[in-house]
């Protein structure tokens, strides 16, 4: 039996595939193992009897890493660079900020080794590495008790030599060690480090937390997420787990993307508001990755599904600043205290502002499990707004507006700013808070749709499930595009085949169920950012193109210059299908359960109150409606109608003038 | 018509959003499309936009000393150029609203239907490696304007939507990397074309009038919570003075002094008894004094704020002309950019750290290091230009320690990669690491600098602009100097001490060691 399991949140939740159709189970989760909510999960669902093909988003890397909880690490790097990850680029966080902290680094500096070794930029061996060097730290590193090690010299991406031999010294020693070129055969060294040391930082506890389940799982197949939307091996991830760090919300993408598809839309722009925050990301009919990520100040230089984050949500508090501008966030009441309307909270957020435009039915909250406080939202709403001169509902609007504007940001730095349309793209929302916000914010961009998917609650773990094995693989080799032949070419490229081919047959695919695909990393001769393209004959063309969009102009006439070969290998899995529902007709009488008022732009409605479960493929609903699910709200504005399609996804969209 | 004069606490934040995506979305576009290192890679570029009277409204958050500055580059482009729609103006004269002369500023007017005036302004500055001069890399120990590059009056780079060639080829003739330049002069093109579309696209959303309502709404909010900072600070006249090495030409200090006067919710900053300019190329503009104090000033807000003109309007600027703080033409200027900044910026921090000690930091570093070198790479037979800047140590806090090996104060621009460094140009970096124990003791220890060390493969044209290498950074209460820094040259076996400024030519095999400052302590202790 397939599960996905997604650890992220509050819950875990399960998503079970069964030859009836998939199933859904949730427990809380446990922070301090994540792996015991998910045998609590599958013993009380009575999973373990069977055998389990478990994909699995863990969060075991990211807490290690945000919490600088991860092994005992030291770092080798050539002589004269020891202190390459604490300079890294030389720059500041806050460009305003005198009264900075300094942060604790990653390695002490006493555990930063510089090694008599040099290699140049063209690969030639200038001083062989010292292994009697090697010796003395190795008998240091034992002395301090050390667990893991990276290994970083310089231009290693062109020749790891040195590196090599450092590291088989090092593993006669059986010390944990993670190489660079290994890890990312990749030029610009403080990020290649840096990416190397995340993984050596994070590999010892994740090699206990996947053997510890593995063992649980008695024999079932593991399979990991990675951050690039792709699961892996468990082998994998214990040799690479620097590839897993931000897998959850990577499975949200996928799980939206597979939906999405389903219901007939390729292009989406995922939004998925929760309490504190709000993920946004787009996939232009493939999932898109990016390798300028940042963890906790440092680099990450691995291909992650390109989502960005701002700090908007549900519990966000609105205030009032100096100047006198209406400020939304990023602070965040969160789930504890919570908004005003929880009953703890002593500040007002999004959430009291949608209760009092009537968007939160407070009698059933979390199916009525829950019970709010509207009075208190009331009562210091009211205050505020007079304060300000304003009504409450005029507040209430303006907290709205404002956090919708902050969102609008964030969708635009992913679209508008990356030379996409949003009117080409549906917005997928999904979330705890994205229901009441969609709508209004698909007008303001003019997106022409929004889909509220079924399940939006188990996205994640429905996403891992639904997902292939992807591998990536890259090395830099900086040649000018007039200096390199397409023979040649294809030369530098076969060893990252040969690698992704046997790496996938080793994860257990045959020859039909593995793709793999090649990309350029291509710039202008004397630029020094990349524009990924497909490797094609006509690469360069999709690289102009490319760049007039993002960039606003190109230039045949310009010498080019390749940076990196890519290779994305993809082992393809076989999609479960979701059940199609019959049409049940366009009345969704049953579902509706009572009304309610609601305001939208200063004016008042009685609107319709339908419960989600009740709904049925076929049913349309017309705006204004509020339709109120387990763990979240939708909102359907006057001007908009929503529709429930044949896998009870809604598809709301504005109604034609 | 409705009226826009009231401020609408929700419309204030939501334009202020917009305002300032404007400006981001307009770096975003330089700093991908750009071709030198120093943009790209460096991220020594602004971006903003501006009224119809030159104000600032918002500018991403990029290189504080390029930000006071932008608003003369606007208002000499409106003062010397007749424009027109579809004209972008170009300039680089420090006496006509530049900085120094690398810094080429591009301003492009917007106009909206109905106008005869430009409703609006898009304005971006950038760092170029190269604009001609006396040494590559165009930050020489010169002694006149002249020979630090091509001087661009403020001219017509594009007319009516069509680039002029002439102008064009005319700057590119007097550049050593006309290629990149002419790649980094594209970028800032699409910078501004960004600004300009994103304008009309509000103004055709929102009116004309409401935009330029919340325009000047916006600068008043800023000057509101600027003038709540200053009344943060107790009233009094808080002075101060610092010295800078030499100016590179002779061995003589140069005193810089500040006068702080707060009175309620306003300041007066008056340099009167700095000393005048000088004939090395240290010397600052207006312009560059009003940055560092607007940096400075801004720096003791806590929490976000648009960067525009209304921050500054609480804040008068003395500086006497002729001084080296508010130099006249021709003086050189390179290095009143990148050098004199710093040591306003301390003074002005060292001033106010005798009003509110509790929240001002012991001196950082200082200086920016900057080092230049250009040749002829015996690889490729072509001519390089190559320009970079060494970080240092951070001051102490009344909290922390120092950072060690960062940028402070008036920049923030990301090192180049060795990996990098070493592919394109014939050197070979020998060592890059910090400079232990170079941070001043204290009850919190400065920042450490940090060592780099550059072996050239062919002869090459050196120049090194930097400060501190006499007067170090100074610790707060009790709280030791910094180490100084330090420039060597090594030709075989021998080490010869260079100065803070120094302009040499190495042999294949030379060696450059700059060892950068370490920042100050602060407060007594171990």
């Amino acid at each position: 039996m397939r599960i996905g399991i997604d650890t992220g949140g509050t819950f875990t939740d399960f998503v079970f595939l069964t030859p009836e159709g998939m199933k859904v189970y949730k427990v809380l989760s446990t922070p301090h193992n994540p792996g015991e909510a998910i045998l609590n999960g599958l013993r009380e669902s009575h999973a373990l009897k069977e055998r389990l093909d478990v994909i699995h988003g863990s969060t075991v890397a990211t807490n290690a890493l945000l919490e600088r909880k991860g092994a005992k690490l030291a770092l080798l790097t050539t002589r004269g660079f020891e202190d390459l990850l604490q300079i890294g680029r030389q720059t500041r966080r806050e460009l305003y900020n005198i009264m900075v902290e300094r942060r604790e680094p990653l390695i002490p500096r006493e555990l930063c080794f510089g090694v008599p070794e040099r290699t140049l930029y063209n690969g030639e061996v200038l001083e062989e590495v010292d292994l009697s060097a090697i010796d003395s730290i190795i008998e240091e590193l034992k002395r301090e008790g050390v667990e893991s090690v990276a290994i970083c010299f310089l231009h290693s991406y062109v020749n790891p030599a040195n590196e090599e031999l450092a590291c088989s010294r090092l593993q006669q020693h059986n010390l944990y060690t993670s190489v660079s070129h290994r890890v990312l055969r990749e030029y610009r060294e403080f990020e290649r480090c840096s990416t190397t040391a995340i993984n050596a930082y994070v590999a010892p506890l994740m090699e206990r937390y996947l053997s510890s389940l593995e063992v649980e799982l008695r024999g079932g197949r593991l399979r990991i997420m990675q951050s690039n939307g792709g699961c892996i091996s468990s082998q994998s991830a214990r040799e690479e787990p620097v590839r897993t760090i931000l897998s959850g919300p990577a499975g949200g993408v996928v799980g939206a993307r597979e939906v999405a598809v389903l219901a007939g839309y390729d292009r989406i722009i995922s939004f998925d508001m929760g309490g504190t925050s709000t993920d946004v990301c787009l996939c232009d009919r493939g999932i898109m990755t990016t390798t300028e990520s940042t963890l906790s100040d440092l680099p990450l230089k691995m291909p992650i599904i390109d989502i960005h984050t701002v700090g908007a949500g549900g519990g966000s508090i609105a205030y009032i600043d100096e100047g006198g501008a209406l400020r939304v966030g990023p602070q965040s009441a969160g789930a504890d205290p919570g908004p005003l309307c929880y009953g703890k909270g002593e500040e007002v957020t999004v959430t009291d502002a949608n209760l009092v435009l009537g968007r939160l039915d407070p009698d059933r909250f979390l199916g009525g499990k829950m019970k709010l406080y509207p009075e208190r939202t009331y009562e210091a709403m009211g205050g505020f707004a007079s304060r300000l001169g304003m009504d409450i509902n005029q507040l209430a609007e303006g907290v709205v507006r404002v956090a919708d504007a902050n969102m609008e940001r964030a969708i635009r730095v992913i679209s508008v700013e990356r030379g996409y349309d949003p009117r080409d793209f549906v917005l997928f929302s999904f979330g705890g808070a994205g229901g009441m916000h969609a709508c209004s914010l698909a007008q303001k961009l003019r997106i022409p749709a929004v889909i509220m998917p079924k399940n939006a609650g188990v996205l994640s773990a429905l996403g891992m499930l639904l997902s292939d094995t992807i591998k990536d693989y890259s090395q830099s080799i900086l040649k000018r595009g007039d200096q390199i032949t397409p023979p040649e070419l294809n030369r530098s490229f076969k060893p990252l085949l040969e690698t992704a081919y046997r790496d996938l047959q080793t994860e257990g695919f045959t020859k039909g169920k593995i793709e793999l695909l090649e990309y350029l990393d291509v710039r202008y001769v004397g630029q020094s950012y990349e524009i990924t393209v497909p490797y094609t004959s006509g690469y360069r063309e999709e690289f102009n193109k490319l760049h007039l969009r993002l960039y606003s102009y190109s230039d045949e006439k310009r010498p080019t210059e390749i940076v990196n070969l890519r290779v994305k290998a993809m082992g393809i899995t076989d999609k479960p299908t979701l059940i199609e529902q019959e049409d049940r007709g366009e009345e969704p009488t049953e579902a509706r359960i009572d009304r309610r008022r609601m305001l939208f732009e200063g004016e008042v409605y009685q609107s319709d109150v339908y419960l989600r479960e009740l709904l049925q493929a076929g049913n349309i609903i017309q705006g204004p409606a509020l339709i109120i699910d387990y763990e979240s709200t939708s909102v359907v504005p006057p001007n908009f109608t929503c529709q429930v399609d044949r896998y009870e996804n809604l598809i709301i969209t504005l109604k034609e003038k | 018509m409705k009226s826009y004069d009231e401020i609408d606490p929700v419309e204030l934040e939501i334009f202020k959003s917009i305002f300032i995506s404007i400006a981001e979305e307009m770096g975003v576009a330089l700093c991908r499309a750009s071709f030198s290192p120093n943009i790209k890679e460096r991220k020594d570029y602004s971006c903003g936009i501006f009224d119809h009277n030159a104000n600032t409204v918002a500018m991403g958050d990029h290189l504080p000393v390029h930000l006071g500055a932008m608003p003369l580059s606007v208002l000499s482009a409106i003062e010397n150029v007749e424009l027109h729609p579809g004209d972008t103006v170009m300039l680089n004269d420090p006496y006509r609203g530049g900085t120094h002369l690398p810094d080429i500023t591009l301003v492009s007017p917007v106009y909206v239907q109905g106008l005869e005036q430009p409703a609006y302004y898009a304005a971006n500055r950038a760092h170029h490696s190269d604009v001609g001069g006396i040494s590559p890399g165009s930050m020489p120990l010169a002694t006149e304007l002249f020979q630090e590059g091509v001087i661009i009056p403020p001219v017509k780079l594009v007319r009516g939507g069509e680039i002029d060639r002439d102008i064009l080829s005319f700057v590119l003739a007097n550049v050593r990397t006309p290629e990149e330049r002419e790649g980094d002069l594209t970028a800032q093109l699409a910078a501004n074309r960004i600004g300009h579309k994103r304008l009309l696209e509000i103004t055709e959303k929102y009116g004309y009038q409401r935009i330029s309502a919340y325009m000047s709404h916006l600068q008043d909010y800023s000057e509101r919570i600027m003038r709540s900072a200053i009344k943060g600070i107790p009233d009094g006249v808080y002075t101060f003075s610092d010295y800078m090495d030499d100016d590179g030409i002779s061995r003589q200090p140069i005193k810089i002094r500040v006068a702080i006067k707060i009175k309620g919710d306003s300041a007066e900053v008056d340099f009167s008894g700095t000393d005048p300019q000088t004939e090395g190329s240290i010397n600052a503009n207006y312009a560059i004094t009003l940055s560092a104090t607007m940096y400075v000033f801004r720096c003791i807000i806590k929490g976000d704020v648009p960067y525009n003109s209304g921050l500054l309007r609480p804040i008068r600027v003395i500086a006497p002309l002729g001084s080296v703080v508010n130099a006249r033409p021709p003086a050189a200027v390179a290095g009143g950019n990148v050098e004199t900044s710093q040591r306003i910026t301390d003074v002005l921090l060292g001033a106010l750290a005798r009003a509110i000690p509790e929240r001002v930091p012991a001196a950082s570093s200082g200086t920016m290091n900057n080092v230049t070198f250009g040749g002829c790479d015996p690889r490729t037979g072509k001519s390089f230009a190559y320009y970079e800047t060494i970080g240092g140590g951070m001051g102490a806090s009344p909290t922390s320690h120092g950072i060690s090996g960062v940028h402070t104060h008036m920049t923030n621009t990301r090192n180049t990669p060795i990996e990098a460094l070493e592919h394109y140009l014939p050197l070979r970096v020998r060592r890059y690491c910090l400079r232990r124990l170079s941070g001043g003791m204290g009850r919190y220890r400065g920042g450490d600098g940090i060592i780099r060390e550059y072996e050239f493969m062919s002869p090459a044209d050196i120049n090194i602009l930097s400060e501190r290498r006499r007067f170090p950074p100074y610790g707060l209460q009790g709280g030791m100097p910094g180490k100084p820094g330090k420039n060597t040259l090594v030709t075989g076996n021998d080490n010869r001490r260079l100065g803070s400024k120094v302009s040499l030519r190495t042999k294949e095999g030379d060696t450059i060691i700059v060892e950068t400052p370490g920042g100050g302590g602060y407060g007594e202790g171990r």
